[in-house]
């Protein structure tokens, strides 16, 4: 129950957002706010709810419409309704309506994808996350060819998809396997690896992962700040779950088939990315880079095979998370005050707006990856399980990544915040105790994962051990991460 | 006395074809609505015949299908027709081409 | 209980100061001092615990299994614990009066105590990943600090270049972290040090590869060559800033990493040679570019550097308790002078060029005993604390077989006494130069003359600083003088500490602790320790006689104006470029790594993947025109094609079921 809600809820009461007249946006926003922070708290009372399932398929395969907590995808439902909760709270104007709604679709959507536990539902709910986005990007934007972009890219990704999961549906039988431990499905060799790569070029598209990374920095920048934390926090994710409980369990021969063609992409994603940011001048667009930085780390931890790089991995996906959204929701308090982006034209705000100042430090610090916060617990764990699998020189690479992120972080930060005062830019008011409110519990949490990264490793680990004494195992392909992630 | 199946088809080919180079040949499209009903007719008289010779009844049920699906073409082609005409002010098929790629 | 009290009572003070800050008002300063003096009592009251075997350990948090955070209080952690809350409650209290007026007079103190609660993070951590918590914790302290008059162009750069350089020190420490985790499975002390002999796969080379990354970490963070160079920029910050983090804490944390894992570096020769050698070279060319320094803060910021130098030798070559032994003299004589430059640099409106002072002495004496103290400590004058602290280190590499870096660390002494006396004749003695044209005296354009752009700025300090509206000198306030006057104290006596060899209090006090140099015995000293002593002791007499000769004598003083603008003007470019160290990295670091991703960001992204992309979309686009003109939109045309297709349809079975035309 509390998961069908979870997912139906939100979009329902989207959908019925369009009913409250524009000029009342304050309270379609209100509604989103209640309904995000409803999310959060069903989620944490109850988080053993069962799984909620009804048949739905027989032919060509078995499917059904089944919802329900998995070890991870709990945590990324906890996340997403922090970020909506934050995005809702900061939307102004007269098109917040709209947004508002489409937030609550989005939000609806994406706890459909993380929730499902069936592929076809999965892949469903995976289309239909991209709509919301679409229409806010054809909204938003001056001009519609970022919204284009987002959409065409990311249908031929859910193509792909949807033909690997009908090839999945018809070899095995069924697709109500996600997260579900007594299923034994094989995929034989002749499928296998066909099966793979339709799902493995949608993850890689939507994560995304160098080569197919384009439309993110153009999507990013057009977005209104409280979509794009929602989306570059939580959408960003989908791909690289779905290679955890899809690929990881089903297709692991392929998995460590694929592993070098990963690793190099995951390397060169980590380095392009923060060469990127340190040259972008758009504040939202050196954020984006920086999470093309980011998620390339994960895709290397996911495809390691090391338990310790795969619990760094999901702790680094909470983590990233956070810390994105909070970025994108101080940088869309950044633009709204001085209706720029360019750190060229920005500077010196941090003398009358400290709290703004604060806020973006502790965000910013918090993606550079500085111990104590969440991108360092997530990091380390990552990094050290990389090199304990053997894989040194993407560890290697990884670290130069690391000291270029401080340098693009701070970049970012100084480039706004510090600096004498930029006289020709509009003077306003401090962060706004909405704002705050939008922002602190994405703060608290990240500072909380850092200090304490053990609940979420410990749901998804129980099955791996790290022992003293033991020594690395050389590059042992996937099986130890199957349990973990299953 | 029966007249062997043959005949029929010859006579069946004959009219098809006529009906072939009515359609294509003729600009009218009322004409060329004529030459689809040989079509369908020739057609008809196929399975009838072949009906007849096999003994086997699904011939004569596919005739009268026909005959049914060719009364419903008749109407909405005769509609299209119809409207088409209102529009334009030619009597030729050929100036109607609005669905030229 | 005790323990997490010491630890989380300045983190409290950090955060309350930042949030209530405008309503505390004056009171920050006293508030924040007064925590970190609770914190230093209770580390005292501690001692006993902590200097018992194994000292006094607490649990945290724990991630993993093998990943388990706790804090411990061991001898070596004692001694840092004591340096960073004692000299950090005295710099706290001079910073009342030296910050006093400043408009971001509680965030200064808020990030103070946010500093001291990050470095006692990292002695107190029983884990090297807690260590690297605490060590990227003080980098941010740092940078926040180096930064904190952040609408200065110059004060910003130095921060963010700081921040940057010690965060290639944390990954080094990564680095290590990963060899440790890989072959130990552990992340705690306890397990490193007893597994690591132990473990077959823990060859001599894996040592030495730990050894290097945690080696990387301390040259970042102690600013040994060559990560250096963020020490004279890290100046921009306030100068109490300077003598808590830049000389007494901080930059030594890479001298505490040695002597925590002094068990490891016994283990690897190869490491302890190569930061000996570092070490040594730190402190040599430190010392010769505290030389050719005209800023007062950047003289002692080039010492720090230099001292350091001796101290990570000392460490590195196995002399563990002298290495830390200089760790505590300098921590004191250090922060002295730099809290006595405070006063002379508060007292000139924030005047920091020594050209442009002199004769300083009638007019502050206080100032003038203070540094002249400093002086002779860190110079090595027998009797003051410096004297027995570098003696130590020198003679320890000489023990344990290092006769060049013996010989290296000799003459950096003498180079040290001529600097150091350099600085003590320009601003205290001849006349007072603060109202000479600056041209006359040499100082240029700092663009023109190619000084480090973080000099720069320099003259925009002052716009930040309560004094500007105000340029009278004035005398220092008691909160300012009497820290130093405190420091005076521990400068001149705590060096007797050592006094006796292993018999000392400080022999007996780490006796056990560390491991014993596996070598030492074997290498007789060529020459005893008394005549090392006296060695030293002459060369610093040069030292002294040469900064004497040039800027001491009666002559000297006469000509100073002349003199100094010969000086600035003849000064090699090769030392008032630092070697060119920055250039070096700028030319071959930074603006390749900009111009790639700029590339990467304005050519490859959209010229070259979406280009692809472009490609697919056209080729569709190609494919839907060749069909298109299929689309005839005449009927008959279409009647035809049908037609067409049903006699092939026709045929094809017709062929297919006869057998073909026969």
């Amino acid at each position: 129950m509390t998961v069908t809600a979870l997912v139906l809820g939100p979009i329902v009461i989207g959908l019925l957002l369009y009913l409250v007249p524009r000029k009342q946006w304050r309270t379609a926003t209100t509604v989103a706010a209640v309904i995000a922070a409803l999310a959060f708290v069903l989620a944490l009372a109850d988080p053993h709810a069962p799984d909620a399932s009804r048949h739905w398929l027989a032919r060509p395969f078995d499917a059904s419409f089944h919802v329900g907590f998995g070890p991870i995808s709990y945590w990324i439902v906890l996340l997403l309704s922090l970020a909506t909760f934050g995005g809702a709270l900061v939307l102004t104007g007269p098109r917040s309506r709209d947004v508002a709604a489409q937030l609550l679709i989005l939000q609806g959507a994406m706890n459909g994808v993380f929730l499902a536990k069936d592929l076809l539902l999965f892949a469903l709910f995976w289309d239909l996350m991209l709509i919301p986005v679409f229409l806010v990007l054809i909204d938003a934007g001056p001009h519609a060819r970022a919204a284009w972009k987002y959409l065409i890219y990311n249908l031929t990704g859910g193509l792909a998809l949807l033909l690997a999961t009908a090839a999945f549906g018809v070899v095995a039988g069924t697709t109500d396997v996600i997260g579900n431990p007594n299923t034994h499905v094989t995929i034989g060799e002749t499928w296998g690896l066909w099966i793979f790569a339709g799902f493995a070029f949608a993850f890689l598209i939507k994560t995304p992962v160098f080569p197919f990374h384009t439309w993110m920095p153009d999507t990013y920048a057009e977005l209104p700040a409280p979509v794009v934390a929602v989306v570059s926090s939580v959408q960003s994710k989908a791909g690289l779950y779905g290679f955890i409980v899809i690929a990881l369990p089903f297709l692991a021969p392929e998995m460590a088939r694929a592993q070098t063609l990963m690793m190099v992409l995951g390397s060169i994603a980590l380095v392009y990315g923060a060469l990127a940011a340190l040259a972008e001048r758009d504040a939202k667009r050196v954020v984006a880079y920086s999470s093309l930085s980011h998620l390339g780390l994960i895709l290397l931890a996911i495809f390691s095979g090391s338990a310790l790089a795969f619990q760094g991995a999901v702790v680094y996906i909470v983590a990233h998370g956070l810390f994105s959204a909070a970025l994108f929701l101080v940088l869309g308090a950044v633009e709204q005050r001085e209706e720029t982006r360019d750190l060229a034209r920005l500077g010196g705000l941090g003398a009358r707006n400290p709290k703004l100042a604060g806020a973006l430090m502790l965000a910013a610090l918090a993606a550079l990856g500085l111990p104590g916060l969440a991108g360092f617990s997530g990091e380390i764990l990552i990094l050290t399980g990389l090199f304990k699998a053997g894989f040194v020189w993407p560890a290697l690479i990884a670290l130069v990544a690391v000291v270029l992120a401080s340098a693009y972080m701070l970049r970012l930060f100084q480039g706004i915040m510090n600096g004498p005062e930029v006289p020709d830019l509009p003077e306003r008011r401090d962060i706004t105790w909405t704002e705050g409110l939008a922002v602190a519990p994405l703060v608290i949490g990240f500072v909380l994962l850092g200090v304490n990264p053990g609940p979420v490793v410990a749901l998804v680990s129980d099955a791996s051990k790290t022992t003293v004494s033991s020594t690395g195992a050389p590059a042992a392909p996937i099986p130890e991460t199957v349990r973990a992630a299953r | 006395m029966s007249v062997a199946p043959e005949n029929y088809i010859a006579l069946s080919a004959v009219l098809f074809f006529i009906g072939v180079v009515g359609v294509i040949s003729r600009r009218n499209p009322l004409i060329m609505l004529m030459a689809v009903e040989l079509l369908f007719n020739s057609a008809n008289l196929a399975l009838v015949a072949y009906a007849r010779a096999w003994a086997n009844n699904a011939g004569h049920i596919f005739a009268f299908l026909v005959i049914t699906v060719a009364a419903a073409e008749a109407a909405i082609a005769l509609a299209i027709v119809a409207v088409t005409f209102r529009r334009t002010p030619f009597v030729d098929v050929d100036e109607v081409s609005a669905l030229k790629g | 209980m005790l323990l997490y009290f010491i630890w989380l009572l300045p983190l409290l003070g950090g955060v309350l100061l930042w949030a209530f800050g405008p309503q505390l008002k004056s009171w920050a300063g006293p508030i924040g001092s007064a925590l970190i003096g609770v914190s230093f009592a209770a580390t005292v009251v501690l001692w006993n615990d902590a200097s018992a075997p194994g000292g006094l350990h607490v649990p945290l948090v724990t991630w993993l299994p093998g990943w388990s955070f706790g804090l411990q209080l061991d001898k070596l952690s004692l001694i840092w614990s004591l340096i960073i809350t004692g000299v950090g409650f005295l710099i706290h209290v001079y910073s009342i009066g030296y910050m006093d007026g400043d408009k971001a007079f509680a965030r200064f103190f808020a990030y103070m105590n946010f500093f001291v609660f990050a470095m006692m993070t990292l002695v107190l951590s029983d884990n090297v990943v807690g260590l690297l918590v605490g060590w990227g914790l003080v980098g941010l302290a740092s940078y926040f600090l180096i930064g904190f008059w952040f609408e200065k162009p110059s004060a910003v750069a130095a921060a963010r270049k700081a921040f940057v350089m010690n965060v290639v020190g944390d990954v080094g420490l990564m680095f290590a972290i990963f060899l440790l985790v890989q072959h130990i499975g552990s992340i705690s002390y306890a397990d490193i040090f007893t597994h690591f002999a132990v473990l077959a796969s823990f060859s001599p080379h894996v040592t030495f590869l730990v050894c290097l990354g945690l080696f990387i970490g301390c040259a970042a963070k102690s600013a040994q060559i060559p990560l250096h160079t963020w020490l004279p920029d890290a100046m921009e910050g306030p100068t109490p800033v300077s003598a808590l983090i830049h000389a007494a804490t901080m930059v030594t944390a890479g001298v505490y990493l040695i002597a925590r894992f002094a068990p490891l570096w016994s283990a690897s020769p190869d490491a302890q040679q190569l930061v000996g050698v570092i070490g040594a070279l730190t402190a040599i060319a430190g010392a010769i570019l505290g030389c050719a320094q005209w800023d007062i803060k950047r003289i002692l910021a080039y010492s720090t550097m230099s001292q350091i130098g001796y101290m990570i030798m000392g460490v590195g070559v196995g002399a563990y308790q002298s290495g830390v032994f200089h760790f505590l003299t300098h921590a004191f004589f250090k922060a002295q002078l730099f809290l006595a430059a405070g006063i002379v640099i508060h007292a000139l409106a924030n005047e920091q060029d020594v050209r442009r002072m002199g004769g300083l002495r009638t007019r502050m004496p206080f100032a003038f005993i203070a540094i002249g103290v400093g002086v002779l400590a860190i110079s090595g004058v027998p009797g003051f604390s410096g004297f027995f602290s570098k003696d130590a280190v020198v003679y320890g590499a000489l023990e344990t077989g290092h006769p060049w870096l013996y010989a290296i660390g000799v003459i950096t002494a003498g180079v040290t006494a001529y600097y150091m006396f350099r600085l003590l004749f320009l601003t205290f003695f001849g006349p007072y130069r603060g109202d000479v044209d600056p041209s006359d005296l040499g100082i240029r354009h700092p663009e023109l003359a190619g000084i480090a752009p973080a000099s720069a700025g320099r003259a925009a300090s002052s716009g930040h600083h309560p004094e500007e509206e105000e340029p009278h000198r004035h005398a220092p306030s008691w909160l300012m003088s009497g820290p130093v006057a405190i420091l005076i104290v521990p400068t001149i006596f705590i060096g007797f500490l050592d006094w006796g060899g292993a018999n000392s209090p400080w022999g007996r006090f780490f006796d056990g602790f560390f491991p014993h140099a596996s070598e030492a015995a074997a290498h007789a000293p060529a020459i005893s320790e008394i005549v090392s002593t006296a060695l030293v002791f002459v060369v610093v007499v040069i030292g002294f006689a040469i900064a004497f000769w040039r800027y001491g004598t009666t002559v000297a003083q006469r000509d100073a104006i002349a003199r100094l603008r010969t000086e600035s003007i003849r000064m090699p470019a090769v030392l008032v470029n630092a070697y060119y160290f920055d250039a070096a990295y700028e030319a071959l670091l930074v603006r390749p790594a900009r111009a790639l991703g700029g590339w990467f960001d304005r050519f490859v992204d959209p010229h070259v993947i979406d280009a692809g992309v472009r490609e697919a979309a056209w080729s569709a686009q190609w494919l839907g025109h060749l069909f298109r003109s299929f689309q005839t939109g005449l009927v008959r045309a279409y009647a035809l094609t049908l037609a067409l297709g049903v006699v092939c349809i026709v045929a094809y079975y017709a062929f297919a079921f006869t057998g073909g035309v026969r």
